[in-house]
């Protein structure tokens, strides 16, 4: 592995951090309906690029402390194919926190994006 | 970066290997952890193997080690967020650690802030701040709540052993066992979750993994030769007289240091009935009752670590009866 892609692992993993937390509760806004891992980790590999379309194993253990910091509700169901699935669905907290973040990160993109603007690299 | 080539040992052909597998690479990580990847990485492969269908489990597998990850990467990327997820729900020192996932992209130019070295405290602040911290109360109300838990669990082990065990000349005896058993690994499971909540010792979050390519026969025969489910058994039953242990220590000292705490003022009205007596005889002149007061303040602190400790010795216990892997 190159110097360059180190740099850029490592930059794609800062990023990440809190962008994934983001996209996912953006994700259960959206659908209406009760998503368990895998169909949240489709929907996100569909849509993704960039950071976004990292390791989906990174999903789980986000979307647990999504839940422990109370953001998301979550109840378990029987399936055929595998082990019950646990079922995510996003509480009023969670739509709150979604618009703040949702302002924070649209004016960060737009001064990062002013920055850049005119760069050569 | 899906399709990058994955180094080191050859992937899995079966879902029970990649499970293996990745609990070999997990090997020296919390067993609590271990149970929750595993768990995780199961429902992930089970849904894309039945997503689509008509293809073979190592031809699925491949996939996934792209999508979802190979085991060993698998294993890193859960080490990594609970050693972040350890930082996050530390008690905050005074300058609180800002919530990282709340600035999506600040952290893009710098790395992560160092930690602030925490400041020695001395031993009079140690000693008084146990009354700040949530966990001590956790570990109190625990202790407190132990006394019907623990009826709970033992009854529940006795009436269902016994129950088994008398059944089993007839052939009823079988069905009501493998229920038995069976609903002592979910309140394995429920009584982890308390344990976690009110001693903060990391308990699993996700039933045991299950081998599904075994049928419900020999299942439920693992069920029987798994050393944990005795163990579930064991910590069950003993429940009932730390229990009572815990209950009496709580409510002993609790009321014995809030009733010195109040000697001063019961003694402004009648001083005749407040104090130490033995047969019948005031043992202590009315001056001393603040000094009563005093000491009951510092039983009380004194309880507050005594439960602190006891909490942090029961969640010690609990980890090793209930999720030993």
């Amino acid at each position: 592995m190159s110097d360059h892609e180190v740099h850029l692992k490592k930059f794609q993993k800062e990023l990440s951090s809190g962008t994934v937390s983001l996209a996912l509760l953006a994700v259960l806004a959206k659908a209406g309906e009760p998503l368990y891992g895998y169909l949240i980790a489709k929907e996100l590999e569909r849509v993704g690029e960039g950071v976004l379309s990292g390791k989906q194993s990174a999903l789980y253990p986000v979307l647990r402390n999504l839940e422990g910091a109370g953001l998301l509700e979550s109840h378990v169901e029987p399936s055929v194919a595998g082990p019950p699935r646990r079922y995510y669905r996003i509480n009023d907290t969670g739509r709150e926190v979604l618009s703040h973040w949702t302002a924070a990160w649209r004016a960060t993109r737009d001064s990062v994006d002013s920055v850049l603007e005119g760069v050569t690299a | 970066m899906n399709i990058e080539s994955v180094a080191g040992r050859a992937l899995p052909t079966t879902i029970p290997a990649y499970l293996a597998q990745l609990r070999a690479a997990l090997h020296d990580a919390d067993p609590a952890m271990v149970q929750d990847a595993l768990y995780d990485a199961e429902e992930y492969l089970r849904s894309e193997l039945a997503a689509q269908p008509g293809r073979s489990e190592a031809e699925v597998i491949a996939d996934v080690a792209g999508s979802y990850g190979a085991p060993e990467e698998v294993a890193e990327i859960y080490r990594e967020t609970e050693i972040t997820v350890n930082r996050a729900l530390r008690t905050p020192s005074a300058g609180a650690a800002p919530i990282r996932r709340a600035a999506p992209v600040s952290a893009g130019a710098q790395t992560a802030p160092p930690q602030a070295p925490p400041k020695p405290r001395s031993a009079l602040a140690r000693f008084f701040g146990v009354a700040l911290e949530a966990r001590t109360y956790g570990a109190l109300f625990y202790m407190l709540l132990s006394l019907a838990t623990g009826t709970f669990f033992f009854t529940w082990v006795v009436t269902g052993l016994s129950l088994s065990l008398g059944l089993m000349v007839l052939i009823i005896g079988i069905p009501v066992a493998v229920l038995f058993f069976g609903s002592v690994r979910g309140l394995s499971l429920l009584e982890g979750r308390l344990v976690e909540a009110l001693l903060g010792e990391r308990m699993p979050r996700r039933p045991t993994y299950s081998d599904r390519s075994r049928s419900w026969l020999q299942r439920i025969g693992d069920m029987f030769t798994d050393g944990r489910t005795w163990l579930t058994l064991l910590y069950f039953v003993l429940m009932l007289p730390l229990g009572i242990v815990y209950f009496t220590i709580a409510t002993t000292l609790l009321s014995t240091s809030i009733g010195f705490i109040w000697t001063p003022v019961a003694a402004l009205f009648s001083s005749d009935y407040v104090g130490i007596h033995i047969d019948g005889i005031q043992m202590l002149p009315i001056w001393v009752t603040p000094l009563l007061a005093i000491i009951g303040v510092l039983l009380l602190f004194a309880t507050l670590h005594l439960a602190r400790g006891i909490g942090h010795l029961h969640g010690m216990m609990a980890k090793h009866l209930l999720v030993r892997l």
